[in-house]
Formats: C-alpha cells, structure tokens, sequence
C-alpha cells in the first residue's frame, strides 16, 4: 500500500529535519525518510555537535593545564602527581559527547512528533512522479503528493592516492570516535574539519602535523586570519606545511607513512599514528536512483535553481548534496545553517509563500579551532578582485580587559569596506568568542549597514564585543583604544 | 501564491495613476473583485478590485503617491499566509489615524502552526523593471512626494515642510548603505520601488535604478522622450504666496489638481464668448407630466434634462460646427454626437459622455444620464466613459443659479449651461401668463463659432423645447 504525504523529505540533517518541520508548521503533511539510527544527520552525529564538544572538553584541558595561573589547586591524587601533568579521560569524555549528541537527537524526535512528522526509516529511491520507496526490512512505498526535498548531504572524500581503511588513515567520521589520544596525528587539509581536529588533538597531547596543498591555513578565510592562525598553532606546537602534497599514505600495523611533497620541492615520508584525511565532502546520492528519475547532476551534485528546485517537476534538494552552478559564486557552501536556511525557503515555497533567494554572500562561517574563526561576506582579496576601492579597519583583541581577563589575548577584528559608499563588505574575526561575535556582522550585512553604523552602535563594556566598533573606528582613521 | 497588484493601465494614453485611497489595509482579507483600492487618473478616478482573493500582505504605494501603469502597489498573499509582520506603511503614512483595522481574531487561521512572526516576503522586481518605458517612467517626478493629506477637522497647521524630510526618508523602508548612495545620486528614496522585505529598497534596488538612470542618460534624447508627460504648470508666474498663521493648507487632490490644469488651460485655448437665451418649458413640462409615470415604470426618471439634452443633438445636427474641434489651421467635425454631462461631486467634478446620443431616444438618454450619474458618484467610471465628448451640458441651475457662464471642455468648442427651470411671469400676446421658465447658456469658442452661429444654435434648442409635442417623448 502506498502511503500519501504532501512532503517526504529524504535526509534528516540539519537541511532536511528543518525543512520538514517548517513545512508541517505551514500545514503540510510531511515525512522524513532516514536511514540512520537516529536524527539530525552529519552534524548531530559526526559533525557539528560531536566535535564542538570534544573542543570544549580541549578548553577546559587548557584551564586546568594553566591551574596554576589561574590559582586553581589540584589535590594531589596521593602519589603525589603534579598539576602539571593533568590529563584528559578520553572514556569520560565520549561518553559526556555521546550524552549531548542523544540529547540533541532526541530533541529532533520530539520536534517530529509535536509537528506530526513520520520518521521512515531506511533507504529512499525515487521512482518518478512523487513516488518513494524505502527500503528496510519490507519495502514500504510513499507518494508526495506535492513535492520531495532531496537533503542525503555529504559524507567525507579522499584525494585521488590516498585510499582512506577507517583505521588509520581515517576521516572525521572515525576521528569523532577516537578512543585513544594519538602520539602523533597528520592532517592532509586545513579547512576547518581539518584545524578543529589539529587543535582539540593538540590540546589533548598528540604531535600534530598539518598538511595544506594550498598556500595558506583555512583558504577560504581572510589572508591576515590565515597568517595569525598559522602564527598561533606554530606557538601551540603544532607543524603546518602549507603549499605541501601527499603524494601517498601506507596503513601498517601501528600507524601510517605518508609520503609528502613540501613546498620547496623537497620530499619526505611522515611517520604517524594515524592520518586524517579532511580534504572535503562529497555528495551522498547512492541508492537514491537520481539518474534514474532524470535528476540533473553536475559532478555528483544534484543541480537546483535559486528556489532549490531541480530540473524534474515535484523534486527540490536542498543542503550539501546541490550545486546551484554559477548562482553562488563560491561555490555552493557545506554548511548546516545554510542547509537550514534552504530547506526553509524550500519549504515556504512549497507551501505557496513568496520564496526569496539567499544570499551566499552573506554566510557566516564558523571554524572552531583555537583560536577559534567567524568571518562573514567578502575578504579584502575577493572585495579587491571586485573591483572596490577597499578600505580596512583591524582592531587586536590583546588591547581588550575582556580578552586579558580570559588569557585568550590571540587574534583580531578585520572590518573589509569601501570608501565610495562606506559600505561594509565582510568581517573576519580569529580569538576568543570570534564564532558569536560574527552574529552582529553577519545583521549588519544583511541590513547593509555602513561603517558609521557600526562605529555609532553602542558596544558594550568589557566585552569581545568592543573590537568590532574598534575596528569600524580603526577603518574611519582611528580606533580609541590603540 | 501571492499575487501582485499593479496600477491598471485606464485607458490608452495614460502613463500614470495616483493612489487616492487605500479601501483595504494591510492584513485584511480581500476577496476577488473586491474594491481595494481607489485611483485617480489623467481621466477617471475609479475603484480598482483585487485581482485575487487573499490577504493584502503589502502595500507598496502610499495614499497620494503617483506611479506609472503596471507598477505593483500592493500584493495579495494566500489566505493562509497571515500578513502580519509586514506593516502597513501606507495606513501609517496616510493621515487617517485609523490605520489598519485590526484583523478579526474569529477567523478560523487556515494554517495551524505557521509561526505568526514570520513576515510575508515580498516578490522578485517584476521581469518588466528594466529597459522598458514603463520602468523608465519610474524615475522620480519632478515634483515631491506629497505629503499626507491633512485630516479633514485638523486644526490649522502650516506647512512649512513643502520637500521630504530625512525624517519621511528614513521611514520610508531602506538601508543605511541605501540611504547614502541615494544622498551621493541625490535619489528619492521614495520613489523607488523596493524588493525587500515588506518593500525596502536595498542596494541593488538604488543601484538597478542608478544603471537604469546612468542608460537613459547616455540614451540622450531617446531617454528624453521616455520621461513622464510634464505637467503644465498651474499658474506660470503667479506672485508668492505665503499662508497666514491660521491659514490651513491642503494638498489639492488629483482630481482637484485636474480640474485646476484643464479650466486654465481651455480659458487660454479658446476665446471664450458667453450668450443667453430664455426657454419656455412649459410643453416640455406637460409631457414630463404625462409620462413620468410610464418612465418610472421603465426604471428610469424623466427630467428637464433628458429633454435639452435631445434637444441639443438636434441643434447639433442642424448645426454641425458646434460639434467640432480646433486642430492648428483646421476645423474637425465630429461625425458622432457624444455629448459630455457635467456630473457634481462632493469631491469635484466629472464629465462622463453619452457615446453616440444621438441615436438614443429619450428613454434611452434618461438612461444614460442616469447611470453615468450613478457610476460618476459611485467611482465606478471607466476611462472610456470620460473620453470622446464633443459637446457638453453643464446643469448649474440644480444649485439655485439662473444661468452659467460655462468655461469649454476642452477639445470641444461648445457647452450649454442650464439654468433653474421655475415658474416665472411672462408676457405672451400682451397677457402676463406664469410659466416654467429657464435661461439657457452657451459658451463657445469664437474662433470657429461667430455669434450668429452660436445663437443660430441657441435658437434650435429653443424652438425644439418650446415646440415640444407634449404626447411624444
């Protein structure tokens, strides 16, 4: 028996569990097919969530490793072990993970039931007009009767040579779920799957290598937050090889040689513990049968327009499984608030409202690392390349009372404008709260706010807050406190 | 979906309509059809219905702004979408206190669980914003963006604010980023039309308009021609005036503001010359007598007027010139008899026209007067109703007046004023007899109509209503 729904959303991450409620809020009878255990998708599960956790548990390591600065007393454990020599329960601390994850899946469930949203379970395939069937035990057969939202999102790829076995030369996936603090740990890309996992690792004691083919640390990032990110993991003991290629990785019993070209043309083989590869996400659509139903694809990609619908009548995608061509300029960004963003107007189109298209200039981007990156709209490369006449404003956050009082004096406020208009064209931030901070840059773009508006908002006191009016006054001539 | 509402095209040579009034607010549910909102043109004010039922989830254009044909004023959102957040700018604007009215809390919400903050997003520009005439004639009039009528028992209050003020600049929806390149292009914000949410104009919306501006420039004389019918100026060199303390100052609606152009602008076309004659009603009252009834049972009334208005046709074909225009050297007879009633608002004055009166008979034209009576007060006239006259009859003596001195509609070259019918006393064969009396007036112009024509004229209509067979009509 076929089973009726206005919406069957395939995929229950952040793209396809936000769509799902937004359309049954809007009054449509919805499903979500999802072959995992249980909901919310890369980012609840092996994303997002998980690793921001073990980031936490990297901080709260680095407090009490500074115990003494902080006059913190550790009693000794009665063999009179030093509080230099904290360590980290990597049992503890999955199992602390492990309880936020489910919290947070959990909470999905509930958001389903109160919504009336079926979770199917298993598999989809497409069949053509509306129809999906699911696999999983019994195959079960569902029918939208207004649309599906394709949301199978992303899962880790390798680079053409290095062949990933899930033991040690391993992805985020596997990472997330590491038992044991490595002695030594290489990283072949330094976006921010790549810098996360060096700094929670660094900080639990592992040696870290990075290993970026590009020029610089987090390419997508403002030049100058690259360089104070490079100049702080160098600091921190970490090894960054930019402009550097793996030619290969060999697995052995207890660990990996990886055959590196640096950037002077030199090579070298690395001798690690392991070797997580975090050189980008590919598109899930095994077993969807997209060719089959006339999907368009574009390198593995499922092809939309800017309202999220594919070439097939009845059919959007949503999230890290589409491409929309040349309409980002970017490149389409993998990432789960911008899965959200999209299965929103997915769904509010769906339902009959106005859909309006994002703006993928003004995404913001959040790297966790330490010190931690927000950063929103163009960087001074992209807004030069665009022809502005640009104009910068930086403001460090050293000067700050609020940054000295947490010892995280790393890193600043890059404000990219233009001088005709005053325009703001992006913020990029690297230190402490720079993930929140990026908040007030990211409404101030989008509201298209110009510097004197940023420089006659009130910031306030002590907080890391100040450095983004520092910043605007910096860009005007002058910052106050520098 | 949401459907957009676009300021209709009235008639063939209109660019142009003014918002007089907005029936529906934001937030009210409309039906098909509906009357949502009331317009002035060039030729017609009118009510327009919505094109779709729904809930008016914005309004574009504020009461008193003028924009092109085809411009989106308003949209009609689905039933369920629940116009709520986007605020109705127009109602704010407006003078009216009483904004939008509150939206009844009875109605069954037709979508569950739609968050009720969530606001109604507005459209992409329409495919038409760029390149075509009717997106040129979207740049900024020449005159400022008047500003909200005063209530009708508002005290006195001087206007000393004549352009907008930062103030109305902010309010009006945009951005600082917006706000300082329209201050650098010296652009009114407020004529623009904004694609953001509830109607705010973003920067690519100024820009898109600044491109569009930057062609036309290079477009030289071509973009010239694309600009907005200047208006003739009112009063070319009238002296300064400067309102008292007490004075109170009030926009002049556009029908007002019609009004005032085509009267100056007939006073200097033709030379005006004025003639009266005294009619003698009193067969026309008999057979008004005699078939009022048979009238009123086809539906209609018989008036005083029907019968000048036949009358006149006939004088009309006896004299054909007084059915004319003026065009440069030539003189234009009209083939068809289309005349003109003059119709009194409380707000003004229209002149819809009975299309080829002269092939109705009285019943016919009773009719017609009466309708276009109706339509005129109702607002419910269309352009085609207004166009075309070639003669026309104004009424003063409905208000007490023995005669008018009526100024011409303009291309035509005649109108004929009525003046009060009433009993007064007459000589007739040396004997002073009581009859229904009324003067009759003519105002022609003399450039093709000499006296003797006009009186030639005058006397046709006399001797038809004089001579009336009462058992005919």
């Amino acid at each position: 028996m076929t089973r009726d729904y206005d919406v069957i959303v395939i995929g229950a991450g952040t793209g396809g569990y936000v769509a799902a409620i937004r359309a049954a809020q809007l009054g449509l009878k919805t499903a979500v097919v999802e072959k995992q255990k249980a909901l919310g998708g890369t980012c609840l599960l092996w994303g997002c969530i998980p690793t921001k956790a073990l980031l936490e548990h990297a901080h709260a390591l680095k407090i009490v490793q500074h115990a003494k600065e902080w006059g913190v007393s550790i009693p000794s454990t009665g063999s009179g072990q030093a509080a230099g020599a904290v360590g980290i329960d990597m049992n503890q601390v999955h199992t602390r993970k492990d309880r936020i994850v489910n919290g947070l899946t959990k909470g999905v469930e509930f958001l389903f039931k109160k919504n009336k949203i079926d979770w199917i379970k298993g598999t989809a395939r497409l069949t053509g007009n509306g129809g999906v069937d699911v696999f999983e035990g019994e195959k079960q057969m569902l029918r939208a009767r207004k649309e599906i939202i394709v949301a199978t999102g992303s899962a880790p790829r390798s680079v053409p040579g290095i062949e990933i076995d899930r033991k040690r030369i391993i992805t985020s996936d596997e990472a997330i779920h590491l038992r044991e603090v490595p002695q030594s740990l290489a990283i072949l890309g330094s976006g921010a799957v790549g810098v996360e996992f060096a700094s929670i690792f660094r900080r639990f004691g592992s040696d870290v290598t990075i290993l970026e083919l590009l020029p610089r640390l987090v390419p997508v990032e403002d030049d100058a937050v690259s360089a104070e990110l490079e100049k702080s993991f160098r600091k921190q003991g970490i090894t960054s090889h930019t402009g550097a290629k793996a030619t290969g990785a060999r697995a052995t019993a207890d660990g990996v040689d990886l055959d590196v070209q640096l950037a002077d043309g030199s090579t070298k083989t690395l001798h690690t513990d392991y070797l997580l590869v975090a050189t980008g996400r590919g598109p899930v659509t095994t077993g969807l049968n997209a060719e089959g139903v006339g999907l368009q694809m574009e390198k593995g990609y499922i092809k939309v327009d800017a309202q999220y619908r594919t070439n097939v009548q009845g059919i959007s995608a949503i999230g890290d499984v589409i491409t929309l061509g040349g309409l980002s300029s970017q490149g389409h960004p993998q990432l789960a608030h911008v899965s959200s963003a999209e299965g929103i107007v997915a769904a509010e189109r769906i339902a009959g409202q106005e859909a309006r298209p994002l703006n993928y200039d003004h995404v913001p981007g959040c790297t966790y690392c330490d010190p931690e990156i927000g950063s929103v709209g163009l960087t001074e490369r992209e807004a030069n390349a665009r022809g502005y006449d640009v104009r910068i404003g930086t403001f460090p956050f050293g000067v700050l009372g609020r940054a000295k009082m947490a010892g995280e004096t790393d890193g600043f406020v890059k404000i990219v404008s233009e001088k005709k208009y005053d325009e703001l064209l992006g913020v990029h931030m690297i230190g402490m709260r720079s993930t929140e901070l990026v908040a007030e840059a990211t409404v101030a773009l989008r509201l298209e706010a110009t510097v004197e508006e940023l420089i006659r908002t009130i910031h306030a006191h002590p907080t890391m807050a100040e450095a983004v009016g520092e910043a605007a006054h910096a860009s005007h001539g002058g910052a106050i406190h520098l | 979906m949401a459907t957009d509402v676009v300021m209709p095209q009235m008639g063939e040579s209109i660019a142009e309509g003014t918002i007089v009034r907005w029936i529906k607010k934001v937030g009210d549910k409309v039906d098909r059809d509906e009357p949502l909102f009331e317009i002035s043109t060039d030729k017609v004010d009118a009510e327009i219905p919505s094109p779709a039922a729904g809930v008016v989830s914005e309004i574009r254009v504020k009461e008193g702004e003028t924009v092109p044909v085809n411009s989106v004023v308003a949209v009609i959102g689905p039933a369920s979408a629940g116009a709520t957040a986007a605020t109705a700018s127009a109602g704010k604007a407006s003078g009216e206190a009483t904004a939008a009215p509150a939206r009844t809390q009875a109605e069954p919400p037709a979508t569950p669980a739609a968050p009720a903050a969530k606001p109604v997003e507005t459209p992409k520009p329409s495919p038409q914003a760029d390149g075509s005439p009717a997106a040129a004639a979207a740049r900024p009039a020449p005159e400022p963006p008047s500003p909200p009528p005063a209530p009708k028992a508002a005290p006195a209050q001087p206007a000393r604010t004549a352009s907008a003020s930062t103030e109305e600049l902010i309010r009006q929806r945009s951005s600082p980023l917006v706000r300082k390149i329209a201050k650098e292009h010296n652009v009114d914000i407020s004529q623009l039309q904004g694609t953001g949410i509830a109607g705010r104009v973003t920067k690519d919306d100024i820009l898109g308009y600044l491109g569009q501006e930057g062609r036309e420039r290079q477009g030289g004389r071509e973009g010239e021609q694309q600009r907005p019918i200047a208006r003739p100026s009112l009063v070319p060199s009238a002296p300064a005036f400067k309102p008292g303390e007490f004075d109170r100052v009030e926009k002049m609606s556009p029908m007002r503001k019609r009004i005032a152009e085509h009267m100056i602008q007939s006073r200097r076309t033709s030379a005006h010359v004025h003639s009266v004659f005294e009619v003698n009603f009193s067969r026309v009252a008999q057979a008004r007598e005699r078939h009022k009834a048979e009238f009123e049972r086809a539906g209609t009334k018989l008036t005083y007027l029907s019968f000048i208005v036949k009358a006149a046709i006939d004088a009309l074909r006896a004299v054909p010139v007084v059915n004319a225009s003026v065009d440069g050297d030539t003189i234009v007879y009209h083939k068809e008899i289309n005349v003109g009633i003059a119709v009194a608002l409380d707000w003004g004055l229209i002149v819809p026209v009975i299309k080829h009166a002269d092939e109705k008979n009285l019943l016919g034209l009773s009719r017609a007067i009466a309708d276009l009576a109706n339509r005129a007060r109702a607002k419910q006239l269309k352009p085609e109703d207004v166009q075309g006259g070639t003669f026309t009859i104004t009424n003063p003596g409905v208000f007490g007046a023995l005669f008018g001195m009526p100024i011409i509609n303009q291309p035509q070259v005649a109108i004929v004023g009525v003046g009060n019918v009433e009993k007064r006393p007459v000589v007739i064969e040396d004997a002073i007899a009581i009859r229904p009396m009324a003067y009759l007036s003519i105002g022609y112009d003399h450039r093709i109509i000499d006296g003797a024509v006009a009186d030639e004229f005058m006397s046709h209509v006399k001797k038809t209503l004089e001579t009336w067979d009462p058992n005919v009509v």
